[in-house]
């Protein structure tokens, strides 16, 4: 190989690495170091390696830190609940009609994030029908939905469920059926079948539905913001609050830094268990 | 296959090693610079000159009538770029923290905060002081109960733009016998209430309602308040702390009473005749919204002609009868009288020295910066539950 072409990629990853440089590795640095300062807006910053920025946020924020991963937690498993019958039909059963129901699945991408959370309001209003059937059932037992936990975690959950949906799409959709009726004529059952050969075979989309759906929600604060209430502040607003409100900007850098290492850990945990291929998505039918 | 799994876990140890790196960075970094730490030892006072050319203002939200900036436009011959992007004084402040401390404004030469907060950021040093011979209108029209406020005695940095009140906004036909701030917490109206999330809001009227001078409110009555604050949050009792949109939960019924402004009950009450301003029977808060002029102003000159502009009485009655606060400026009542009576003997735009009898200035707690903001981290962490 040329000089030339050795350095090809190179050139290829310059534009990429430039961003990641100016756009995420700088502003981590700023963001570090101001997470070990102490002061205020008024006395200025001035960095005394405060660890306790840390401590602080843990121990102060640890129910808004748990809170957040319940949340994210939950409405991962609805998001998964749903689509993955979902993403089922669409690739096995939709017919003619896959492509206008991936396109419903994306359809909201159209209007703005705010916008749908906001919409979600009027859906959950103390005097809607949706509400009245839930209240009918025993399901809102203070009356009202909106400000609930269960408000929030129902805001998620849609917001999240087209990244839970697209990734699990494109691992159905590669399936090759032929080996579904190799099942068959070895006399396994639907469900065996299922278990055995479509779930392990789409663990990877499974894994990165999961990814895209957890890792956004965790952090998220809108849906806390606009369908909680008093008792549903996520980590997200915690955040937000420290940084416009109180304007600490110390502990606010710290506490995004614990998000993001608490995210990164359980990441490197979860790929350890379901390996790398799966997130990076996959090779296996080469072999 | 082995091949590119070792491929991918290198690739994943890169990106931890990108972060441990800017870690590390840190380390030996250190020191210096960033944010913050000024005061106002070197306040300019805004030069004046040829008002043409373009004024950038930030206000809040549905404060000003349609016609007056193209109005004002056509008269100096100035292009202005009005923008609601004000909403919530904290906010505004955190967004223009990092630009002011460097003697930006972002290109404005207008804001409009709430008193205390333009004496915050006077304190820091971020506003510049007037030069009172370029606003004449300022000086006559300015009404008198506004002429020395606390904060700013000689008003040598800020003009009002509009004040307002703090109290009570109900539904008269969910919650009738809402009078006072402690009726909220009745246990019939557990989940449909709701406050505002500005402490200088809540806090000082809950004080009054249980018997505390807010005026001379100590660390700890501040502490207590926001203690019980907590507890109502906790129990449900108060359903949401919100800014603005509290009406459209009190138009569709979610809410039934909340403390609220008054300028919000009157435009309100136009789409919903149920929902009314109610003064609680303690009193009610009186603060203002003021113009300032930032640091770094391009264009003080436009600035001080558009402040002396709306300080015409006839261009302030157009902004009344729009924004249905109270008017700072003397005369509006007298041109609203012909035009729009109902308007001018309304006791939430023009009030009565006896309507307001029990109301109290906006306050702040008491004691330095540091214990200001310890009370304002109380607060913020009772609304996050």
């Amino acid at each position: 190989m040329s000089l030339r072409q050795r350095m090809t990629p190179y050139w290829l990853l310059a534009p990429g690495l430039l961003w990641l440089v100016i756009f995420f590795v700088i502003p981590m640095y700023y963001m570090g170091e101001l997470s070990l300062k102490t002061g205020t807006v008024q006395t200025g910053y001035e960095l005394t390696w405060a660890f306790s920025n840390y401590s602080d946020a843990v121990s102060q924020y640890s129910e808004q830190f748990i809170r957040s991963f319940w949340y994210a937690g939950v409405a991962t498993v609805f998001c998964l609940l749903i689509g993955y019958p979902l993403a089922y039909a669409i690739a096995f059963k939709a017919g003619r009609w896959k492509n206008l129901m991936l396109f419903a699945v994306v359809a909201p991408f159209f209007t703005t994030y705010l916008i749908r959370t906001i919409a979600w309001k009027t859906i959950l209003d103390d005097s809607s029908p949706v509400v009245s059937v839930l209240k009918f059932l025993g399901m809102a037992p203070d009356g009202h939905v909106l400000a609930t936990s269960g408000a929030v975690i129902a805001g998620l959950t849609y917001n999240f469920l087209p990244f839970m949906v697209l990734p699990l799409f494109t691992a159905l959709e590669r399936l090759d059926e032929r080996l579904l009726e190799a099942g068959k004529d070895l006399y396994a059952s639907t469900a065996q079948t299922f278990f055995r050969i479509t779930l392990p075979l789409t663990m990877p989309g499974i894994i990165a539905g999961i990814l895209l759906t957890f890792i956004p929600a965790a952090g998220d604060y809108v849906n806390a913001t606009f369908l909680g209430g008093t008792g549903q502040a996520m980590i997200g607003n915690v955040i937000q609050s420290k940084y416009l409100v109180v304007t600490d900007y110390s502990e606010a850098a710290a506490l995004s830094f614990t998000l993001m290492a608490i995210i990164l850990v359980a990441l490197l945990v979860y790929i350890k268990f379901a390996g790398t291929e799966a997130l990076m998505g996959e090779e296996e039918e080469a072999t | 296959m082995t091949n590119i799994k070792m491929k991918q876990i290198r690739l994943l140890a890169l990106g931890v090693l990108a972060l441990v790196a800017s870690l590390v960075l840190v380390a030996c970094g250190g020191g210096g610079g960033g944010l913050g730490g000024s005061d106002n030892s070197d306040v300019t006072t805004a030069s004046g000159g040829d008002p043409k050319g373009s004024l950038k203002i930030s206000n809040w939200p549905l404060y000003i009538d349609g016609a007056t900036i193209k109005n004002f436009d056509k008269v100096t011959g100035t292009s202005t770029t009005y923008t609601e992007d004000v909403n919530s004084n904290t906010d505004f402040f955190g967004k223009m923290q990092p630009l002011l401390s460097q003697g930006d404004s972002g290109g404005r030469s207008i804001i409009v905060v709430t008193d205390w907060m333009a004496e915050k950021m006077f304190k820091l040093g971020y506003i510049q002081k007037l030069d009172k011979a370029k606003i004449p209108n300022v000086e006559k029209n300015l009404i008198p109960a506004l002429q020395s406020p606390s904060f700013d005695p000689n008003r040598e940095f800020s003009v009002p733009w509009q004040s307002g009140m703090t109290g009570l906004v109900v539904r008269k036909d969910l919650a009738p016998d809402v009078k006072s701030i402690n009726d909220l917490w009745d246990p019939k109206y557990k989940g449909k209430v709701t406050v505002l999330d500005e402490m200088r809001d809540t806090i000082p009227l809950m004080m009054a309602a249980d018997g505390i001078d807010p005026v001379d409110a100590t660390d700890q009555d501040w502490l207590d308040t926001i203690d019980k604050f907590k507890g109502l949050v906790s129990s449900g009792q108060i359903r949401k702390v919100t800014g603005n949109d509290y009406i459209q939960d009190l138009a569709n019924g979610n809410v039934v009473a909340a403390i609220g402004w008054s300028g919000d009950a009157i435009q309100a009450q136009a789409d919903n005749e149920n929902i009314a301003y109610v003064q609680p029977a303690q009193g009610c808060s009186i603060w203002s919204d003021n113009m300032l002029i930032p640091v770094g102003a391009p264009n003080a000159a436009a600035a001080y002609e558009f402040m002396n502009y709306v300080y015409e009485p006839e261009v302030q009655a157009k902004i009344t009868q729009y924004v249905n606060y109270v008017s700072p400026v003397e005369g509006v009542k007298q041109i609203l009288l012909k035009q729009d009576p109902a308007l001018a003997n309304n006791e939430l735009i023009f009030p009565s020295e006896q309507f307001t009898a029990k109301c109290f200035n906006q306050v702040s707690p008491p004691g330095d910066e540091q214990q200001v903001q310890e009370v304002e981290q109380a607060f913020e962490d009772a609304k996050l539950g």
